[in-house]
C-alpha cells in the first residue's frame, strides 16, 4: 500500500512551501498529466483516522462530483501508515501552472483591462459560491491559492484543508500572511463564510492596483490599515467577545474607494465596498455578490442577450 | 471458513428471540397492485392545489400566472404538477430537518437525485467466493452489531453501501470479509455517528478473529480503494421524503422502512436506485396495509409517486423482490430485520399477517 502514490505518481519538483507543507509537482504515470501532491500527517490514535480527516476529505470527493468549473479537481487520496502514531494523507490535485499572483505579474504594462477583473471576479465568485453553498469555507484565500490556466479559467484551491490539517499545523508554526485577513479574524472574534468574501475585496482591489490592498506587518497593524481605508467602526459594531478594545484606534473617517483603487468603475466601487464591510453579517455574500449591479453593466453581455 | 465462526456464534446468540407481542391485525384485503395511472392526475390535482393555495407560498400563483388560460385545461394542470412537487419536497425536506434553509431545499433535492446515480453499481455481480447467501449473513450480522450499537439508521445504510463498493474496488479473501464488513460499519460511524466504538471493542465482537492492527490496515485499505468517497444518499431519505410528501400514516412509514431494510440483504437489490427502493418499500406497504383511503391521501400518493413516472417496471421488479423477503423473512437464518421490527416501537409490522401470504402478495406483483 504505502507506494503505490509513489508508483503512480513519479515526483518532478517541490513547488512550495505552502502554509501546510511542502506541495510537490509530479506526473501520472499512466496519463502523463502533471499532477500537486499535497500530504498532511495526521496523528492517528488506537482509533485508526480522525473523524475529523475522513469526514473533511469526503466532503472535499463529495464536491468533486460537482465538477464545478471554478474549483481545482481533486483526483485521487490515499492514506498510508507512517508509525503507529501517524498517518500520511496524500491529496492529489490537478496542476496549474499559474496562480493570480503570477498572473497578474505577467500582465503588460497597464494591467488588466476592466472587463478582464470582471471575468476573474465572475468566476471567483461562482466558485465561491458554490463552496459557500456546500457549506464548505475557504479561510485563506489570497492570490497564490487562486489559480488561472492558460485559457484563463479560475481555479480556487487548497480550500477547506484548514480542518484536515490542523493537528499538522500545530506542530510546525507557519508565517501566513495576514494582508487578506478579515477584521473578525485578526480581532480573534467568531467567523464564518463572510472571511473568503473580505478576501475577495481585498484581491478585487489587488487587480486594479497591481499590489496588495492591506499590507500590514501584525495583527494590529494590519486593522490600523484597513480603518485608514474603511474607518474606524461605530462603537456598536465592535465585537463583544474579544479582548482589543476599539480605543486603540484613531477615530478614522472612510474615506473614498477612489483614492485607494483609482480605475475602478462605480457599481465596482460600490460592490467593493460591499466586500469590505467591517460587521461580517452586513456583508455581501457571494450569491449577491454576482447579482450586484457591477456583473450587469456589462457591454457585452447585454449584446449577447439580445 | 472456520474463520467465519464467531460471526456464525454472534448470529445464532442472537437468535429469534420473542421481543413481540401478538397484534390483531385485520384480515387483510389482497388488492391488485397496479401503479396509478396517469389520468388520476386530472382528478386529483385540485385537491392538493386548494390546499397549497390556503398554506400561502407564492409558488403555485407564480404557476398559475404562468398559465392564465384557466386551470381547467388538462394542459395547465400538467404544467403545473412540477412545482406542485418542488413545493411539496420543500416542505417535506424543511419538516423533516433535512435541511436548514429553505431556499436550497429544491437544489438539495435535485443534487440527492443525481448523485444516486452516480453512486449505483453496474451490476449485482459479487466476487466469485462471495455468494448472495454469505453476503446476506454478514449483512444481517452487521445489522445486529449496528442495533446493538444504537447506531442511527443512515449509517446502516451507508455501512452496506460501502461494503458493496468495497467488495468491487479491492481484493479480500474470505476470511476477511467480516473484518471487512466491520471496518465498512466503523467507517460510517465515523461519518455519521457522533459517537465512536472503540477498536478494541470491534474487535471483541469479532471474538478476537482479528487484531486491532489488522483492522485498521482494512480501514486505509478500504478508504484509499473507495477514494474517500464516503458520501452517500441512503433510501431511508427517500422514503422518508417520499412518505411525508404522500401522507403516509406511521404504521405505512414503518412497514416501508421494514421492507426497505430487508432490501439490504438481498444481493439483487444492488442495482436499483435508492428512490426506487424507496418508492418500492412504499408501494408495497400500502398494498399490505391497504388503510382506508381518502381523496387528499390519494392526490398526496399520486403526487409522490410522479418522481417514479417511467420506472414502474422497476418499482414493480423491486416490490416482487421484497414480497417474497418479506413473506419468508421470519424462516431465514438471517431474520435480524425481522426481529428488530417485531417490537412495539416499530408497530409489529414484521408481525403483519398481509406479509405472510406469500402466495396473494406474489400474485399482485407478476
Amino acid at each position: 500500500m504505502a507506494n503505490t502514490t509513489s508508483v503512480q505518481y513519479e515526483p518532478v519538483a517541490e513547488i512550495g512551501g505552502g502554509a501546510y507543507g511542502t506541495v510537490y509537482k509530479a506526473r501520472d504515470i499512466e496519463s502523463g498529466q502533471f499532477v500537486a501532491l499535497k500530504s498532511v500527517r495526521v496523528q492517528t490514535d488506537q482509533n485508526g483516522l480522525p473523524i475529523s480527516t475522513v469526514r473533511e476529505v469526503a466532503l472535499l470527493r463529495r464536491l468533486e462530483q460537482f465538477d464545478h468549473p471554478n474549483v481545482v479537481r481533486l483526483m485521487d487520496v490515499c492514506a498510508t501508515q507512517r508509525s503507529d502514531q501517524e498517518t500520511k494523507v496524500t491529496l492529489v490535485f490537478e496542476h496549474v501552472d499559474q496562480d493570480l499572483k503570477t498572473y497578474l505579474e505577467r500582465a503588460p504594462a497597464p494591467g488588466l483591462s476592466p472587463d478582464c477583473i470582471k471575468d476573474l471576479m465572475r468566476q471567483l465568485l461562482c466558485g465561491l459560491a458554490f463552496l459557500h453553498s456546500n457549506r464548505v469555507m475557504h479561510r485563506d484565500l489570497k492570490p497564490e491559492n487562486i489559480l488561472v490556466t492558460s485559457q484563463g479559467q479560475v481555479k480556487l484551491a487548497d480550500f477547506g484543508l484548514a480542518r484536515i490539517y490542523s493537528c499538522h499545523m500545530a506542530l510546525t508554526p507557519v508565517v501566513v500572511t495576514l494582508w487578506y485577513r478579515p477584521p473578525e479574524v485578526l480581532l480573534q472574534s467568531s467567523y464564518a463564510t463572510p472571511v473568503d468574501i473580505w478576501s475577495t475585496g481585498c484581491i478585487f482591489a489587488e487587480m486594479f492596483r497591481r499590489k496588495p490592498l492591506f499590507c500590514g506587518e501584525s495583527e494590529v497593524d494590519q486593522l490600523g490599515k484597513i480603518f485608514e481605508v474603511i474607518g474606524l467602526p461605530p462603537e456598536d459594531e465592535w465585537p463583544t467577545d474579544i479582548t482589543l478594545s476599539r480605543k486603540n484606534f484613531p477615530p478614522l473617517m472612510p474615506r473614498p474607494i477612489a483614492d485607494v483603487v483609482s480605475e475602478i468603475n462605480e457599481q465596482g466601487g460600490k460592490l467593493l465596498l460591499n466586500m469590505l464591510t467591517f460587521d461580517p453579517l452586513k456583508r455581501i455574500s457571494a450569491l449577491n455578490a454576482l447579482e450586484h449591479p457591477y456583473f450587469h453593466d456589462d457591454e457585452t453581455l447585454t449584446q449577447t442577450k439580445s | 471458513d472456520e474463520r467465519r465462526a464467531p460471526l456464525r456464534t454472534w448470529a445464532n446468540a442472537c437468535g429469534p428471540i420473542d421481543r413481540w407481542q401478538p397484534v390483531e391485525v385485520d384480515e387483510p384485503r389482497m388488492a391488485p397492485v397496479k401503479m396509478e395511472p396517469e389520468r388520476k392526475w386530472v382528478h386529483n390535482c385540485p385537491v392538493i392545489l386548494s390546499s397549497s393555495h390556503s398554506g400561502g407560498d407564492g409558488c403555485v400563483e407564480q404557476t398559475a400566472l404562468l398559465y392564465p388560460h384557466g386551470l381547467q385545461s388538462l394542459h395547465s394542470l400538467q404544467a403545473l404538477v412540477p412545482s406542485l412537487l418542488r413545493l411539496e419536497v420543500e416542505k417535506s425536506l424543511e419538516a423533516l430537518g433535512l435541511i436548514w434553509d429553505r431556499s436550497y431545499a429544491w437544489d438539495v433535492f435535485l443534487d440527492i437525485m443525481r448523485t444516486q446515480t452516480r453512486n449505483m453499481l453496474p451490476n449485482a455481480d459479487l466476487p466469485q467466493h462471495f455468494t448472495d447467501a454469505t453476503r446476506a449473513v454478514l449483512v444481517n450480522w452487521l445489522i445486529q452489531v449496528h442495533e446493538m450499537m444504537h447506531f442511527q439508521d443512515e449509517t446502516l445504510y451507508l455501512a452496506i453501501h460501502l461494503l458493496n463498493c468495497s467488495l468491487r474496488h479491492i481484493k479480500v479473501t474470505t476470511a476477511n470479509l467480516q473484518l471487512l464488513g466491520m471496518v465498512c460499519l466503523f467507517l460510517a460511524a465515523k461519518k455519521e455517528e457522533s459517537l465512536l466504538p472503540e477498536v478494541s471493542g470491534l474487535c471483541y465482537l469479532m471474538d478476537h478473529t482479528y487484531t486491532k492492527h489488522q483492522l485498521l490496515r482494512m480501514e486505509r485499505k478500504v478508504l484509499c480503494g473507495l477514494k474517500f468517497n464516503l458520501s452517500y444518499s441512503p433510501p431511508l431519505h427517500f422514503l422518508v421524503l417520499l412518505a411525508s410528501v404522500a401522507r403516509c400514516s406511521a404504521k405505512a412509514v414503518w412497514m416501508a422502512r421494514y421492507l426497505l431494510e430487508l432490501s439490504l440483504l438481498e444481493g439483487q437489490c444492488l442495482v436499483f436506485l435508492p428512490v426506487q427502493l424507496a418508492g418500492a418499500a412504499l408501494c408495497l406497504s400500502r398494498q399490505v396495509l391497504q388503510e382506508p383511503q381518502t381523496p387528499e391521501g390519494e392526490a398526496a400518493w399520486c403526487l409522490a409517486s410522479s418522481i417514479h413516472v417511467g420506472s414502474e417496471t422497476v418499482v414493480l421488479r423491486i416490490m416482487h423482490i421484497l414480497a417474497k423477503a418479506a413473506a419468508t423473512a421470519h424462516a431465514q437464518e438471517t431474520c435480524a430485520t425481522f426481529i428488530k421490527f417485531s417490537s412495539p416501537e416499530t408497530l409489529h409490522v414484521s408481525r403483519h399477517l398481509g406479509l405472510k401470504n406469500i402466495s396473494a402478495l406474489l400474485g399482485v406483483c407478476p
